[in-house]
């Protein structure tokens, strides 16, 4: 366990250490907020004014998701990861393997510790952009700031099962990028990230509610504003963590079963 | 950059080596189809969701689903283009962390056509296609009349809109000269710049309407063009010769970016090791 938490510090550590990159960041995500809410806001105006709901979404409930969306984005970290792939295709998996600590439990622990400080630096900031330029809605009640917080934390963890799982993906694929595009199109669309899941048409909407990927943008978002009760969010989202917890190391038991490296 | 002659044959000198990396490309063909299939879905993702919206939403900013969609094709279309033939300049960055950009100097051609085919690839095919589609399907489907004069102008648009995204994303290099950390924030322009092109520019609020059509020219070359593809109003009001501004908006914007890449490249200091 000391172990675990130290590789949660320091790759903490390491995340922070990135202060330029930092900035530019928080500006690319201020930008496409401004842009992806003046969208919405002008789809609402169509609607006489915008002071109904769509789809059970009022147009203050949605501009507040795409900022959460835009603030939780680099937290869960759905882009990009392909560590695992990359070192199964190198062949450094044998070595990682041989090492006396858990490979799902190392990367996780490593996961935690940078998304916290993403939380902190990226996150953070880049709501307040939004808190300042448009209308916000603060979170229902304080009980749901808190669980709102606690949702997103579950959040991360159900995003790194999901990008451990595509990563395995490496074990049977030898190029990665196809499955890196067609993870990133589900994502976008079977999480909330670019639009409520309300808004979806119904076969669609119906899967996306059941699955997975609503657990890494769509529950904190709920939770926040008030559209499903507590309980029921964090519960979807721990049984979704279960679930994938126990997919992930089935599926790492199967690939090490595959493992050839270098005709060994 | 010397005389035209030499131009020219740098140009030549540039064709076969652009040439040769798409040889090397197309030995990988699973791989290559991947990327292309990838391209197209991400991006049809994403317009499964705008199809979505406007089952209820009546419309956006006054255009229809018909009128975003030609707007969504031509935007992918420029974007995919211009990025494209400036696919070399974005690996400029990387060439200059690990002091292989000096090099460049020394040959006896212009860097800058060294940067653009130090890496030629076709990834963002799978985004050209789209765009294409989504230009076909905008065009057949809004209600306009398609003369000559529109689709000529639409030709000189969209290599407008290619030469510009080309030089948007030419600033990142720029950028890197000094620094390669703040990078990221060149994302907003290029990519950025290419979804805001897909939406109707007076949605959006002062401040980004101002930076994406006096800074950096990307309303010239999708919004104006389409009020008068599709016989739009202007609701921001500006004189009729905006609807035909984009060769001059992308030739400037061109010419001060060419500057800055000069300026740069006299001031390169090397990693030094």
């Amino acid at each position: 366990m000391r172990l675990f938490v130290e590789l949660a510090r320091r790759s903490f550590a390491q995340t922070l250490a990135y202060r330029g990159a930092t900035l530019a960041g928080i500006f690319t995500n201020g930008v496409f907020g401004v842009m992806i809410a003046s969208v919405f806001l002008a789809l609402y105006q169509s609607q006489g004014g915008g002071g109904e709901a769509v789809q059970g979404w009022t147009r203050d409930q949605t501009i507040t998701l795409v900022w959460i969306n835009q603030s939780m984005l680099m937290t869960v970290y759905l882009w990009g990861w392909w560590e695992v792939t990359r070192n199964i295709q190198s062949g450094a998996i044998v070595t990682e393997l041989l090492k006396p600590y858990d490979y799902f439990t190392y990367w996780l622990s490593r996961d935690l510790g940078r998304a916290l400080a993403h939380f902190l630096i990226r996150g953070i900031p880049t709501f307040l952009i939004g808190v300042i330029v448009f209308d916000l809605l603060a979170p229902a009640s304080w009980l749901r700031g808190t669980a709102f917080l606690v949702s997103v934390a579950m959040a991360v963890v159900v995003s790194f099962c999901l990008r451990f799982l595509a990563n395995l993906a490496g074990f049977w694929v030898l190029d990665y990028r196809g499955v890196a595009a067609m993870f990133t199109a589900v994502i976008n669309v079977l999480s909330g990230m670019l639009a409520p899941l309300a808004f979806l048409p119904d076969p669609i909407r119906i899967a996306a509610n059941a699955l997975p990927f609503r657990a890494v943008i769509m529950t904190p978002n709920e939770i926040y504003l008030g559209q499903i009760p507590v309980l029921e969010g964090l519960g979807f989202q721990a049984t979704w963590i279960v679930l994938l917890v126990f997919g992930c190391r089935w599926l790492m038991a199967q690939g090490e079963r595959r493992l050839v490296v270098q005709g060994g | 950059m010397g005389n035209l002659t030499e131009l020219g044959s740098d140009i030549r000198v540039a064709l076969r080596i652009a040439a040769l990396r798409l040889r090397g490309q197309m030995q990988y063909r699973s791989s290559f189809a991947m990327q292309i299939v990838g391209n197209f879905i991400v991006n049809f993702a994403e317009i499964i969701v705008l199809w979505s919206l406007f089952q209820h939403f009546e419309d956006l900013g006054g255009w229809t689903l018909e009128d975003v969609i030609f707007l969504h094709g031509l935007s992918m279309v420029m974007f995919s283009l211009g990025d494209t033939v400036a696919n070399g300049v974005q690996t400029v960055p990387d060439l200059i962390r690990e002091g292989n950009f000096d090099r460049t100097l020394v040959r006896p051609m212009s860097s800058y056509i060294q940067a653009m085919v130090n890496e030629v690839s076709l990834r963002h095919f799978g985004l050209l296609g789209q765009g294409i589609l989504l230009l076909g399907i905008g065009m057949a489907t809004v209600a306009t009349d398609w003369t000559l004069p529109k689709i000529a102008y639409m030709a000189v648009v969209i290599l407008s809109g290619m030469a510009l995204f080309a030089a948007v994303f030419t600033i990142e290099a720029i950028i890197s000269f000094w620094t390669v950390n703040s990078i990221e924030a060149v994302n907003a322009l290029t990519y950025g710049g290419s979804d805001l092109g897909q939406y109707p520019l007076h949605i959006f609020r002062q401040g980004l309407r101002f930076l994406f059509l006096w800074v950096i020219p990307v309303g010239f070359m999708t919004y104006y063009p389409s009020l008068y593809f599709l016989d739009k109003p202007d609701p921001l009001g500006l004189p009729q010769a905006a609807q035909f501004a984009a060769p001059v908006a992308a030739i400037a914007f061109c010419v001060v970016i060419g500057r800055c890449w000069s300026f740069a490249i006299r001031h390169y200091r090397s990693t030094g090791s």
